[in-house]
């Protein structure tokens, strides 16, 4: 049955809970009393389970009942009932509450069990990975699309590929038949995924691809990283062996080979956004990337060559013609302050840097002095401090059309803990607007104007919520689309 | 579906029932004859945190669905079918009397897979609440109704749901049966649209109310204190009523629970009080299965003889 809802997700302490604890210590119910004994020989650790179990938490109370100090119990409201030698007995009045007037609104019980980066069907990022296959059944298209194939099943009615590019639709990912097997084409930002395919309704993982994740239940998901870098190596094309190692796999040497190809050598693979130092090894020996200048020493202090990987921004400061330097710093560089120096030109300093995707708060040095850009009116607020904000590879624009005579216009929801200072939208012609990179899936929010809370006129979708205002609801989806072709 | 409504607000008479301020209809046309070319439709499940999750398309929009045999009929998600046409306000159930946010609308088409209805009356109500626990989009919950003249089989281990029409008998065709050899069949009572099974604990029959959409199993404490002595608790939760009343929430352990003729040992149960969740349902109820149950076997409702049949036993 349903409800206009308050929601309370108790944590129930999932699956099998530590049945064998110690039989001396026990929780039991009786006489609407909640009764609860303690063995004074226990263990620390099975003392720690009974008093999690009743609900009493904290540093060292275990050490402390089992010193005879029970403040951490009466506090909360149990009564001490029998004091022996080896056991002490506690009891508290349960307050089911049959008789308290009508609640309004119901409850719902549930686990407390979000899809969210690291569970299972939705791998966490990596900051590299290479695929592994038997039989290759996903593959890149010249057209930037992924194949997945399902070889054979000619006399299947339908065949589906489901997984975390597709929230694990079960429609969108449709095959389509061939001679040989099944397939259709995807759009996949690089990373990492989980799939697996529906073959008549009935699922099962792509038994060519050895890499897999446990799926939560009985079996498991097949993964596939969709690659955005190649290491090249030219030349060399007597050399037995060849491998890359760097920060990204902490140098395991032996792990990535490169295969030869016409004129050199090569790896291609998933390399997650930041910077990385690597080398080759050259039947046993290591050398920087011959074709790369970049170089920098490892945290052994040998030398090894750099890649820097993200989206390039360009950051321009008009003006300041008087001034000696000017430098940026931001939560992309851990506010180091004399790191990234702007080069002037004519009436502007400008610099082009690459930044990882993600949302930061940013401010330029200007001869010491730090300032938020002038060019831009949209702001983070980060520990008291108000700071330029920008997005890099934003994948939602929050916009409000009109309030054109509002003094802020701000935005908070699920995504910032409905914190209503945090972020502020900029005015651009007559809305205000602001570029983020939201999570995947659903994101409440509301637009907190001049200090007034207001759902987003542009957006149908909202839900109710406990102030009976209703919450903006938005899903942001995997960057893909699907298409069969 | 979702099992602890504290605070239900019962208004049967009206053939309405309403719950926390929200009423949905006991809707009074008879049941939708689906239709579709198949005599087993096999359905591929995702799974929500303990929810069966599968995907059926209204009018021209495809998601996800709850299978909820604790909802009588189809509801939809209000967040995305507000403006759907209304054909009743429900009835104000609220105890001040403040309007519920709900309604009934009709669907003109709905489908799950191959096996379709035209002109689907539904509720449409708020699900946040669903959603929010679990990110993951929900339409709607998919209740007993609409499957009044089928059987359905929930293979849980290989999360496929098998959608099979009847004979004549009332019975899946000995061919389609995709499990045999039950270890366990009992009948149900359908009231008011919810199941519910005869259940025993400590020789005390209980009639509990079968919902997939429960995600733990449930006893009435006033009831079942009286049967069972020294439950072991688990855990303990205490939950904030609106206007700060605190309540306690008792997971326990429930060594012993007979079900139509068969024993389920270890389970776990949340005792809490029950009171208005009966009124709702028009019939008191002891307790519900839930999740705790369901994931144990291979189960088969059949909606037409009120059978309900569970194939594997795992402890």
């Amino acid at each position: 049955m349903f409800l206009r809802c308050l929601v309370i997700i108790i944590l129930l302490l999932a699956g099998g809970l530590p049945m064998r604890a110690q039989q001396r210590n026990s929780l039991t119910l009786a006489n609407d009393k909640l009764i609860l004994q303690i063995d004074k020989r226990s263990a620390k650790n099975y003392l720690d389970t009974i008093l999690t179990r009743a609900g009493v938490n904290g540093d060292n109370i275990s050490t402390k009942i089992l010193k005879g100090d029970y403040s951490a119990l009466t506090s909360k409201g149990w009564q001490l009932a029998e004091n022996s030698r080896f056991k002490v007995r506690f009891n508290r009045a349960l307050n089911i509450n049959f008789s308290a007037p009508v609640v309004q609104q119901p409850f719902i019980i549930t686990t407390n069990t979000v899809n969210s980066e690291g569970s299972p069907g939705y791998p966490a990022d990596v900051l590299y990975g290479v695929n592994k296959f038997g039989l290759q059944t996903v593959r890149e298209l010249p057209n930037g699309m992924t194949r997945f194939f399902v070889p054979g099943n000619l006399t299947a009615k339908r065949v589906y590929v489901s997984g975390s590019f597709n929230m694990w639709s079960l429609s969108k990912g449709i095959m389509l038949k061939t001679d040989s097997g099944w397939i259709t084409d995807v759009k996949l930002k690089p990373g990492i995924y989980a799939y697996k395919f529906i073959i008549n309704g009935n699922w099962t993982h792509d038994v060519n691809n050895k890499l897999t994740e446990h799926d939560g239940f009985n079996h498991v998901n097949s993964i596939y990283y969709r690659y955005n870098y190649t290491f090249r190596f030219k030349g060399f094309q007597k050399s037995a062996k060849v491998f890359v190692a760097g920060s990204f796999n902490k140098w395991n040497t032996n792990e990535i080979p490169l295969t030869r190809n016409n004129n050199g050598w090569q790896a291609s693979m998933y390399l997650h956004d930041g910077t990385f130092l690597y080398r080759f090894m050259l039947d046993g020996r290591w050398i920087t990337d011959p074709a790369n200048k970049s170089k920098a020493n490892d945290e052994k202090g040998l030398i090894a060559s750099v890649i820097n990987l993200g989206e390039m921004v360009n950051f321009k400061l008009k003006g300041y013609t008087n001034a000696n330097k000017v430098c940026i710093a931001g939560s992309f560089n851990n506010w180091q302050p004399e790191r990234i120096f702007l080069k002037k030109t004519d009436n502007l300093w400008q610099l082009p840097v690459i930044i990882p995707q993600g949302n930061y708060g940013y401010k330029y040095i200007v001869d010491g002095k730090w300032i938020t850009d002038p060019a831009n009116t949209c702001y983070v607020n980060e520990g008291g401090e108000t700071n330029s904000f920008i997005a890099v590879k934003p994948n939602y624009t929050f916009k409000l059309l009109g309030y054109l005579n509002a003094q802020s216009v701000r935005v908070a929801g699920s995504f910032n803990n409905w914190n209503p200072d945090q972020y502020t939208m900029g005015r651009k012609g007559d809305e205000w607007i602001l570029n983020i990179k939201l999570p995947v899936g659903k994101t409440r929010y509301k637009f907190v104007v001049d200090g007034n809370w207001i759902l987003d006129p542009g957006n149908k979708q909202w839900e109710s919520n406990e102030f009976d205002t209703g919450n903006s609801v938005i899903w942001i989806d995997p960057e893909t689309s699907t298409k069969t072709i | 579906m979702i099992l602890l409504a504290s605070g239900v607000q019962a208004n049967a008479h009206a053939g309405h029932i309403s719950i926390g301020g929200i009423s949905f209809s006991t809707i009074d046309d008879p049941a939708p004859d689906p239709y579709g070319d198949f005599s087993t439709l096999v359905v591929p499940i995702k799974r929500a945190g303990n929810l069966i999750i599968i995907e059926a398309k209204v009018d021209s929009i495809t998601g996800n669905f709850v299978l909820d045999t604790g909802a009588p009929h189809l509801v939809l998600n209000a967040t995305y079918f507000r403006d759907m046409p209304r054909i009743a306000n429900q009835e104000s159930g609220g105890v001040n009397g403040e309007v519920a946010n709900s309604f009934i609308t009709e669907v003109q088409n709905f489908a799950i897979l191959d096996l379709f209805y035209k002109r689907l009356k539904a509720d449409v109500t708020d699900l946040s609440a669903i959603e929010n626990g679990r990110n993951i989009k929900i339409l709607g919950l998919l209740g007993t109704r609409l499957f009044a003249k089928l059987a359905i089989t929930v293979d849980i281990f290989n999360n496929v749901l098998y959608i099979h029409k009847l004979n004549s008998d009332g019975d899946i065709s000995p061919a389609e049966l995709p499990f045999s050899k039950p270890f366990m069949k009992t009948g149900f009572k359908l009231m008011n649209d919810v199941i519910f099974l005869k259940t025993s604990i400590n020789n005390n029959t209980l009639w509990m109310a079968f919902d997939t959409g429960a995600e733990t199993n449930l006893l009435d404490y006033r009831r079942s204190k009286k049967i069972i002595r020294n439950f072991e608790v688990l855990s303990t939760s205490k939950l904030t009523g609106v206007g700060g009343s605190v309540f306690e929430i008792i997971y326990a352990k429930l060594d012993k629970l007979m079900v139509g003729e068969n024993l389920f040992t270890k389970n776990q149960v949340v005792l809490t009080s029950l009171d208005n969740m009966g009124k709702a349902y028009g019939h008191s109820v002891d307790g519900i299965l839930g999740y705790d149950f369901f994931m144990r076997g291979v189960f088969t409702i059949n909606f037409v003889k009120k059978e309900f049949a569970m194939y594997t036993y795992k402890v």
